[in-house]
């Protein structure tokens, strides 16, 4: 699985150029007690492989620093959070978790990312695969604008996962029972298949925000992804489809490895396993398990922010 | 908010006084007389017009007005349309009490047109001294500045420049001064002229300026708008009047333009005044005034081009609607999408349920009844036997002699029992698109079988196969013979024909028969079983759905069979599918009527459901119905119901555009082959132009890095799109026809004009690529989707309403595109045949394999048709060329309306609204 991975495909080199791949480069020019406090974290340990290992992550826009030697592991079927003010680099570290910052001409990666063992910011990897294998829900909910059944089939249907021969093809019958059975799926799984089972044919742009939003998460589902990225998935949202989410985003965790930006803190400890903490320069400061960072964190920086003194 | 707060602070001015019903009323006789103004200008009004001509004018434009105000004051008492605007109810009241003023002033006094002009001019004056006045008293509620501004101070006096230049040399004599320059031309300067002009212009400019606001507006108006009124009143300048300017200018200046324009400029003047003085002078005050500026000189905008498109109107009415004639029942059949579409909207919700919601709901039905109203008497007409026509006189120029006769003919509306195919096919394939956009889908809900789904299959592979079978036999020759093959000398006669025709014959009444058990299969899922009816309808809703579709979708494929070996089978009188057409169409019509009437008493997802099931029920019904205008279409052979013939030929005739030229008799004929050329030509331009500028456009907006190269070509594509037209003609002339069989062709001309909307079609395409949310694309590309199949299933949808706006709006400028087409078309005038571009298509043995005599040989266009008639004088009466231009106006006209109605279609499926 991990040798898909990095086999080169015209596609996906065409993204990749203008982004300086190196893997070998670290810097390292922080304060003294930030150099302990990291001594301190990268002790975090947990059992098992990591399913995301990131090391010396290095992000410029321009100019700009916006991620500055992140390296942490994320363990798998979990939660993760990450938190921090705004501006502090967590969503930039996100995209990079599935190459997103590619898109950005801009930027400039420098640093690794593995998934699984495998280096994703190699000059061979394949962005189809990664994507497929790394999914991504935005800050606001977008649908495509067609209908639901087409909104949750669109990327299977665009790999060749789903199969419709050719016959069904020339009978412009599309709907085979794989493609039924993949919507329901994902639906259900995205606990969304109660509310619009009758309505797959209308529009995606007539459901509700959280509605929405629950099917941009069975979108992502459908492409069968192993790691779930979430860009603050409920800020656009009102009290109650957040929860909706945030109970979506705990059974998730059982199947999925769920890495999620949040800015709400109380989201973050009801949610998450382990919560990374950045602050602003873009530096990891704290990475722990989420009730160590709430309740005792090592980082008087972190407290701070934590008990609303700064941020 | 409570009245006392409204009173204690100055936010909101107190109730409206007599002053400022006063000021209303001023400001709306500014606007009628602006409007009276411009009437006279396009000289649709003559200056001259006095006594009863004036007053019934008046009284018309009473009526419109007072109709148009008098309905929305009722609608706004009965809170349907709520007016509660104090200023919009006063110059709405204003309106109507200035043109009952004009009315009784042209009763009264001996009056012209051009005298009433002076003494409204004079009113209004005198309205807008007596504000500033009683306002610098403190009489009324103002908040003025201590000046009218530099602006408006220098405004002023321009004015009074040119007013002083006109005058002076009226009434001064001459005191010329003649002085050399260096280089020895001679300057004369007129004192006469330039010294009244520098005092009147600077008097003007200081009582602007120096006295406060209100006195500052009102002064200069008042001896602006009074001169101006005096002028015209006394006579000084009359209709008849004319001015030479002398030996340097060539022309004259008439009263017949001077007068108008006096009317205008005096109009916006006081409006301007009026308006200030209505709402206070000061900041607001200036606002208020310079809307009304504003909006009169938008007014003027539209009503430019309302008056071009009806000086074509009343010129080509009579000759292009000569003859036509439309049979009742069509028109009743082509009413029928219209009314669906009302009844829509009287549908949506009609508000918030206070007490008015039935005065809503009420307005709401108006559309509805119109429509039905038309319905009715449409049906009443066809019932009765009876027979409408409107008379109308037009103008021939006959052959032979040079002399015009005047013909009489009408446009008709008979109560013929004929319906043409073509109007049932294009009535009924709208309609059934329109019940399929409500009907959704419905294959998530219900039970589903396995052997429905095998029955669902073996459907559409009957379909498939049987349209296979027929577009094989109409490419066969009729008899097959193969000669030699592969060096054997074997000779088959096979004759199609003869084997086909059987197998065809018992094909139709199989497929026939299979349609209307699956009918049958949809009403007996509802009807027969245990329970309730509403939950039978949403368990079978497949079997139901199945059954419908599957119908109309196999009688369908096996009508089109029907043609490609002649053949149309019938059981005693009755010609199968026909038959089988109208009797699935009832079935199915029941099934949506009783759905409808399920899903009145159901909760709200069953409702939904059954919804979905009746839209669906009609879909079918109407798609048999078309399946049955198919057939009459396919075979030529008509099918008489009830009394009422589904014709090939239809009872629906507009001569000018569906019949030939005749020529050598007085009777006229029509310019169908102009239409048709021009509909090739268009389709041509189009086919050639859109492919390569939305491929473009995709290239540079999603591929191409944004520098050098793509402002270069932004440039490149401006510039095409500003180059004139007759540039592109001569580029035709020059370039393409020694290289396309040498001679002016239809081909060129669709080259030309496609060169001439590439630019649009990309310049539109660009903007509506770049407007698609990039949200679209990152949600597309964290599904690892590659960037041609996000562009090709995202974004190219997505952008579709602008590049389709692009294209009808470019459609619409070269469909009346004239210069190049002189040029490269060539001008075939008054053809009688009608080009056949798609039947002249050829295959040949060599490349290109394709040849088509039809677009290499020139053809004739509206527009050049237009241009030999009138300006050439080649042939054909003048009158047939108005008709003309009024056909290609209303041809433009109709891409325009069709871009409109596609762009907010497809905008409100994107957006969801």
């Amino acid at each position: 699985m991990s040798n898909a991975l990095n086999e080169s495909k015209t596609e996906s080199s065409s993204e990749s150029t203008g982004v300086t791949t190196d893997v070998s480069t670290s810097t390292t020019t922080t304060g003294e007690s930030d150099e302990q406090i990291r001594d301190e974290w990268s002790d975090f340990h947990f059992d098992g492989p990591a399913k995301l290992s990131v090391e010396d992550l290095n992000v410029h826009y321009g100019t700009d620093h916006a991620l500055t030697d992140v390296s942490m592991e994320i363990p798998e079927n979990s939660v993760t959070a990450l938190i921090g003010p705004s501006g502090c680099g967590k969503s930039t570290y996100l995209r990079c978790l599935n190459r997103m910052n590619d898109r950005i001409k801009a930027a400039r990666i420098e640093g690794s990312v593995e998934l699984d063992g495998t280096e994703i910011y190699d000059a061979n990897a394949n962005l189809v695969e990664l994507r497929k294998r790394v999914g991504m829900v935005f800050q606001q909910p977008n649908p495509f604008p067609k209908s639901i059944r087409d909104n949750i089939s669109y990327g299977p249907r665009k790999h060749g996962d789903i199969d419709t021969g050719l016959l069904a093809r020339l009978l412009g019958r599309d709907d085979t029972d794989e493609e039924i059975e993949l919507v329901e799926r994902s639906l259900r799984q995205a606990a969304l298949w109660d509310e619009v089972s009758d309505r797959l044919d209308d529009n995606a742009l007539g459901l509700s925000g959280g509605q929405q939003q629950r099917l941009c998460i069975a979108r992502a589902l459908a492409t069968d992804p192993e790691v779930i990225l979430m860009d603050e998935p409920a800020s656009a949202l009102d009290p109650i489809a957040t929860s909706k989410i945030e109970d979506l985003v705990e059974e998730l965790s059982e199947e999925y490895t769920v890495v999620i930006v949040t800015h709400n803190m109380q989201q973050a400890a009801r949610i998450s396993d382990q919560t990374a903490v950045f602050l602003t320069g873009g530096e990891l400061v704290e990475y722990d398990d989420t009730e160590k960072i709430f309740e005792n964190p090592e980082s008087q920086r972190v407290e701070d922010y934590i008990s609303g003194k700064f941020g | 908010m409570s009245d006392a707060y409204a009173q204690e602070t100055t936010l909101v001015r107190e109730d409206s006084n007599y002053v400022d019903r006063a000021l209303d009323t001023t400001i709306a006789l500014t606007i009628v007389s602006f409007l009276l103004g411009l009437l006279t200008a396009i000289q649709v009004v003559a200056l001259t017009t006095g006594g009863n001509a004036l007053t019934t004018l008046h009284l018309q434009l009473l009526a419109v007005v007072g109709g148009g105000i008098g309905t929305v004051g009722v609608l706004s008492w009965l809170g349907v349309v709520p007016i509660t605007d104090q200023r919009v109810r006063g110059i709405g009241i204003g309106l109507v009490l200035s043109l009952l003023g004009l009315t009784i002033l042209s009763v009264v006094l001996p009056v012209t047109m051009a005298s009433l002009f002076g003494i409204v001019l004079l009113l209004e004056a005198a309205a807008v001294l007596t504000a500033g006045v009683l306002s610098w008293q403190g009489l009324f509620d103002t908040d003025p500045s201590p000046s009218a501004g530099l602006v408006a101070g220098i405004a002023f006096g321009i004015i009074g420049l040119l007013i002083g230049a006109a005058f002076g040399g009226m009434f001064l004599p001459s005191i010329a001064f003649s002085f050399g320059l260096p280089d020895g031309t001679l300057v004369s300067v007129d004192f006469a002229h330039l010294l009244p002009a520098l005092v009147v212009g600077v008097a003007l400019a200081a009582a602007t300026i120096a006295p406060r606001e209100d006195l500052g507006t009102a002064i200069p108006t008042m001896v602006l708008v009074g001169g101006l009124g005096l002028v015209i009143l006394t006579g000084a300048i009359g209709p008849g009047w004319t001015w030479s300017p002398g030996e340097d200018i060539d022309g004259s200046f008439t009263g017949q333009i001077v007068i108008p324009l006096f009317v205008l400029v005096g109009s916006v003047v006081s409006s301007w005044g009026a308006a200030k003085a209505r709402a206070g002078y000061g900041a607001v005050g200036r606002q208020f005034g310079s809307y009304l500026v504003i909006y009169l000189n938008a007014a003027t905008m539209v009503a430019i081009m309302v008056s071009i498109v009806a000086f074509v109107l009343m010129k080509g009415l009579n000759y292009a609607f000569h003859g036509v004639t439309i049979g009742a029942l069509s028109a009743l059949v082509l009413l029928a999408p219209l009314l669906a579409v009302v009844v829509d909207w009287a549908r949506t919700p009609a508000g918030t349920p206070d007490w008015h919601a039935g005065a809503r709901q009420a307005f709401r039905a108006i559309p509805v009844v119109l429509v039905g109203g038309l319905a009715g008497w449409l049906a009443f007409l066809q019932v009765t036997g009876g027979r409408f026509a409107v008379p109308f006189q037009y103008t021939v120029k006959l052959p032979n002699e040079n002399t015009n006769e005047v013909l009489d003919t009408a446009a008709t509306i008979t109560s013929e029992p004929t319906v043409g195919t073509l109007v049932v096919i294009f009535s009924g394939l709208l309609l059934t698109w329109y019940f399929l956009r409500k009907y959704g889908s419905l294959r998530s809900v219900g039970t589903q079988s396995d052997r429905l789904a095998d029955v669902e299959r073996w459907i559409g592979i009957a379909v498939g196969v049987t349209l296979l079978l027929s577009a094989v036999l109409l490419v066969l020759p009729p008899v097959l013979e193969v000669g030699v093959l592969f060096g054997v000398e074997l000779f088959v006669w096979l004759n199609v024909d003869t084997i086909a025709r059987p197998v065809v014959s018992v094909l139709v009444p199989v497929g026939a028969v299979a349609a209307i058990s699956l009918a049958v299969l949809a009403i007996q899922t509802l009807v027969v079983g245990s329970g309730r009816m509403a939950d039978r309808a949403f368990e079978g809703v497949h079997r139901i759905r199945v059954g419908l579709f599957g119908g109309v979708g196999l009688l369908a494929a096996v009508t089109i069979a029907q043609p490609s070996v002649g053949v149309n089978p019938r059981i005693g009188p009755w010609d199968i599918v026909p038959a089988v057409a109208l009797v699935g169409a009832a079935l199915a019509f029941t099934a949506g009527i009783v759905t409808a009437a399920l899903a009145r008493s159901a909760d709200d997802r069953l409702e939904r459901v059954l919804r979905k099931e009746s839209a669906l029920g009609l879909a079918a019904t109407t798609g048999f119905v078309v399946v049955a205008a198919l057939h009459v279409a396919v075979t030529w052979v008509d099918f008489t119901v009830a009394g009422v013939t589904v014709g090939v030929t239809g009872t629906l005739s507009w001569p000018m555009t569906m019949s030939s030229y005749i020529p050598l008799v007085p009777e006229p004929g029509g310019i169908l082959p102009a239409v048709v050329g021009t509909v090739w030509l268009v389709v041509g331009a189009a086919l050639f132009a859109v492919p390569l500028g939305v491929g473009a456009a995709v290239f540079l907006t999603e591929y191409a890095e944004q520098g050098k190269f793509t402002g270069l070509v932004e440039v490149a594509t401006n510039s095409l799109w500003s180059t004139p037209s007759v540039v592109f003609g001569l580029f035709g002339a020059a370039f393409l026809i020694p290289r396309l069989g040498e001679q002016e062709s239809l081909l060129t001309g669709m080259l030309v004009l496609g060169f001439m909307l590439l630019p649009l079609v990309l310049i539109t395409s660009r903007e509506a690529i770049k407007s698609v949310p990039d949200e679209y694309r990152d949600a597309s590309a964290a599904l690892g989707v590659s960037k041609w199949e996000t562009v090709k299933s995202v974004v190219l949808p997505a952008a579709v309403p602008g590049v389709i706006t692009g294209v009808i709006l470019g459609v619409g400028r070269i469909a009346g595109e004239t210069a190049p087409l002189i040029l490269v078309l060539g001008s075939t005038l008054n053809e009688t045949s009608v080009v056949d571009v798609l039947g002249a298509f050829r295959f040949v043995g060599h490349p290109p394999f394709v040849a088509n005599d039809m677009l290499l040989a020139s053809s004739p266009a509206v527009p050049t048709q237009i241009w030999a008639i009138i300006s050439a004088g080649v042939a054909g009466s003048t009158s047939m060329g108005w008709g003309s231009a009024l056909v290609l106006l209303l041809i433009v006209l109709t891409f325009y309306a069709v871009g409109i109605v596609t762009r907010s279609y497809f905008r409100r499926k994107l957006n969801y609204e």
